[in-house]
């Protein structure tokens, strides 16, 4: 499998249920234990920017809302979440919050929603313990729902099975960075994106076969560093292409900073899951300073020796937005290049965000180098 | 839970004002409450003494719904940016630290208390004179998750302490283990506590701070309570300036003599009949935070019609969890109360919670602010109202505008929503009772 053969998501799910009886569960932003739910056979099945145009979501959100939010709910009103046997909420952050509320108290889906709440602050003790038994209690809600039985040598299995793909995805990632991955930015996020619905048995193989694509790259592209909660839409990744912007490392929300980096033996799936939670990147949803933060990127930045960072920012995405300013200073302070693009979720670019990616990319000298 | 602002005295006096000046021909506000002096009093002297607090005492910057009474044993001298940002609302001093605040990179989309705080550090003002710079944040999830990222941005500029208590919101019934989350966190930051104001913890002046805010918020709960009279002895305006001490200065026993003290002469404005208005045709409920910069307004344009608000679906929080604080088992208990307040409940929850208070206060219809900065408020309204629609049949309207930001409200736009909301309530034939 490759980027070019990518299953369609619907067919998937459907062939997923039919030939492995696997209940399929639609997950919300953005971090949950998915080894837990693999282990009890249950394939999740990541919601964040589903091409739909928005329109009945608008009787239930405010403006103010942000767009993955509102894409999820569309995604559901819009009848498109049939083939979903249930959903799992994240607290990630209010918009989120609110959305599993609505959906859970109103909408009368018929489907069972889970709950999961990253903790917050630094890894106290409380907060460990407290992850902990959450796992013990989702893993039980689920299975008391969907049956079957629960078995550590499974999780343990999904575990290491987790780990290896954060593992692959690693390594990827360092490719990219000493470019020496002969994939364009589109089709580096294509694949990287497709474990957000792949089952992890199709997924490793997959990040396997993109770890081969190696080679001395004929044209050199100029180095960038991206900030944001995901890379879409995919029209945007093109321009970069087009731009001769290669994307060599990344701070977003759904990509690297779910990783962990690196992974712990596993002695009881329970500890190493929540070890995995609590060594992830700093994010501004879970635990994190500013601080932290700005090392990483400047981290990132020195790593791939890249030429600037672009944040591309979400509207009414409190926690980037948030964020945003006091990197933006340092990172200029330090010498290096910084553009805030709002590039949205629409599958069209606007032609305002072209035209600045477009300075940006003739500011730091693409195709010059 | 949010803002309930301490320094809203600009409110009260506002209420004192516009009842001075259309106590001649229309006359639509009854005679002001004795306790608005005693309000502006022991809230000035709160601000005031706060100048001098630092570097006399350890200060804290504190979120409305967080457990101040655990920095009440380290004699942390408390601040609340919350109530800064509405008192700068107020003041329509809002708009132009808001400004100040976007002009180093911050969205417009961000809370407006936020831009408002943010916009003070980045240039000193503020209509209270001076704030004290703090030597901890303390702040819990349980209100928004904005919190957290707000504060850790002041945490980053001055380069101080940040405790977290972290709430899991309660999408469903509160577990067992949520709870002993969020007692044991409470226990963890003791440590730092200690360390920040260089005092020792103390279990028994614990619990004594929190028998005061138990006290306290059962006071309050009774003054709330006034307000199901006929008329209601005071307007929910009245209540949100009013609820200031509760929130500032919980745990004191300031604070508990003068709830008494508003409580005593409400119960004597109903024995003697005397309304907020002075002639109250019907009765109705606010939903979300004060719209700062217009409430003088609104609360004038609502009186005239004989519009009494009497009931609101935040100013009874900690009345309501207040209960739960047992000073027998503090941590617990804490963790308890504060996981519960409305804001951090489901939708589900927040509907159960507006229907009790329909009911219980005789409402007639329902003005909810769609509330720009608010999500955790805003994001859920338009259902909330379906749901109040279908089960009450009660006129509703919603008006989208913000706290403090008075770029985000549109005096025309808000015009045609509530027109068209007085419609609706004048052809309601049955008050409810």
């Amino acid at each position: 499998m490759t980027a070019t053969d990518l299953p369609e998501r619907k067919t998937y799910l459907r062939q997923q249920k039919a030939e492995h009886q696997r209940n399929v569960l639609g997950v919300f932003p953005a971090v949950y234990p998915r080894e837990v739910l693999w282990s009890l056979n249950i394939l999740p099945v990541e919601i964040w920017d589903p091409p739909l145009q928005a329109g009945r979501s608008a009787a239930h959100l405010p403006p103010n809302t942000c767009d993955v939010a509102c894409r999820g709910l569309e995604l559901i009103l819009q009848g498109h979440c049939d083939d979903l046997d249930g959903f799992l909420f994240p607290h990630t952050c209010d918009s989120i919050q609110n959305l599993a509320s609505i959906v859970n108290d109103y909408l009368g889906t018929g489907k069972p929603c889970f709950f999961f709440h990253p903790p917050r602050g630094s890894n106290s003790k409380a907060a460990g313990l407290f992850y902990r038994r959450q796992l013990e209690s989702l893993a039980s809600a689920v299975r008391q729902h969907f049956g079957g039985p629960f078995d550590a040598g499974v999780l343990s299995a999904s575990v290491a099975m987790g780990q290896a793909i954060d593992a692959a995805i690693c390594e990827i990632y360092e490719l990219r960075g000493q470019d020496r991955l002969r994939v364009d930015n589109a089709e580096f996020y294509e694949i990287l994106r497709a474990g957000e619905y792949l089952h992890p048995n199709e997924t490793l193989p997959l990040l396997k076969k993109l770890t081969e694509k190696t080679g001395s790259v004929d044209h050199r592209k100029t180095p960038v560093v991206l900030s944001g909660v995901l890379p879409s839409p995919p029209a945007f990744l093109r321009l970069l292409d087009d731009l001769d912007l290669r994307i060599a490392a990344d701070d977003f929300m759904n990509c690297s900073r779910r990783l962990q980096v690196p992974p712990d033996p596993i002695e009881d799936p329970f500890t190493a899951l929540t070890e995995r939670y609590f060594r992830m990147p700093v994010c501004p949803t879970r635990q994190s300073t500013t601080l932290q933060r700005m090392q990483r990127l400047i981290a990132l930045v020195g790593s791939t020796r890249a030429a600037g960072v672009i944040f591309s920012v979400l509207p009414f995405c409190d926690p980037e937005l948030f964020d945003l300013p006091p990197l933006v200073a340092e990172l200029e302070k330090r010498g290096i290049r910084t553009l805030v693009v709002e590039a949205g979720l629409n599958r069209q670019l606007s032609g305002q965000v072209a035209v600045r990616v477009e300075a940006f990319a003739e500011m730091i000298g693409s195709g010059l180098q | 839970m949010k803002d309930l602002g301490a320094p809203l005295l600009s409110i009260v006096d506002g209420r004192r004002a516009a009842s001075r000046r259309i106590r001649g021909p229309q006359p639509h506000f009854g005679p002001p409450l004795r306790c608005n002096a005693r309000l502006k009093k022991l809230l000035t002297r709160h601000y005031f003494m706060s100048r001098y607090a630092e570097g006399a005492r350890p200060v804290a910057w504190v979120t409305s719904g967080a457990p101040v009474e655990l920095l009440r044993v380290f004699d942390f001298y408390t601040v609340y940016p919350e109530n800064h940002g509405a008192l700068c609302g107020a003041k329509r001093m809002g708009t132009e630290l808001c400004a100040a605040a976007e002009r180093q990179g911050y969205s417009r989309e961000l809370c407006a208390y936020a831009r408002i705080d943010l916009g003070h550090h980045f240039t000193g003002k503020t209509p209270a004179g001076r704030l004290p710079r703090p030597d901890l944040l303390f702040a819990c999830n349980n209100i928004c998750q904005t919190v957290v990222y707000w504060f850790r941005s002041l945490a980053h500029y001055w380069d101080i302490p940040l405790v977290l208590v972290d709430t899991p919101f309660n999408f469903e019934t509160p577990s067992d283990l949520q709870n002993q989350y969020v007692a044991a966190q409470l226990e963890e930051t003791i440590p730092v506590l200690e360390r920040v104001s260089a005092q020792r913890f103390d279990l028994g002046r614990l619990q004594h701070v929190i028998g005061l805010a138990k006290d306290t918020a059962a006071l309050w709960g009774e003054v709330l309570d006034t307000l199901k009279a006929r008329p209601a002895p005071m307007t929910i305006f009245d209540a949100f300036a009013h609820l200031a001490p509760i929130v500032s200065l919980r745990g004191l026993a300031v604070t508990r003599t003068y709830y008494r003290m508003l409580l005593e002469e409400l119960r004597e404005r109903v024995d003697r009949g005397i309304g907020a208005l002075t002639v109250e045709r019907k009765r109705l409920m606010w939903d979300n935070i004060a719209i700062w910069f217009k409430a003088r307004e609104l609360a004038g344009l609502f009186a005239e019609r004989g519009l009494n608000f009497v009931t609101a679906t935040y100013t009874n929080a900690w009345a309501e969890t207040g209960a739960m604080i047992e000073p027998q088992r503090p941590f617990e208990s804490l963790a308890k109360a504060y996981s519960r307040i409305i804001l951090n409940n489901n939708l589900k929850g927040r509907l159960q919670l507006m229907e009790r208070l329909i009911e219980d206060f005789g409402v007639d219809g329902l003005v909810m602010h769609s509330a720009r900065s608010c999500k955790p408020y805003s994001i859920g309204q338009y259902d909330l109202k379906r749901a109040l629609t279908d089960h009450l049949q009660i006129p509703s309207v919603i008006v989208e505008a913000d706290i403090a930001d008075a770029r985000a409200y549109s005096d025309k736009q808000v015009a045609t929503q509530l027109g068209l909301f007085f419609e609706a309530l004048e052809h309601r034939d049955v008050p409810r009772r």
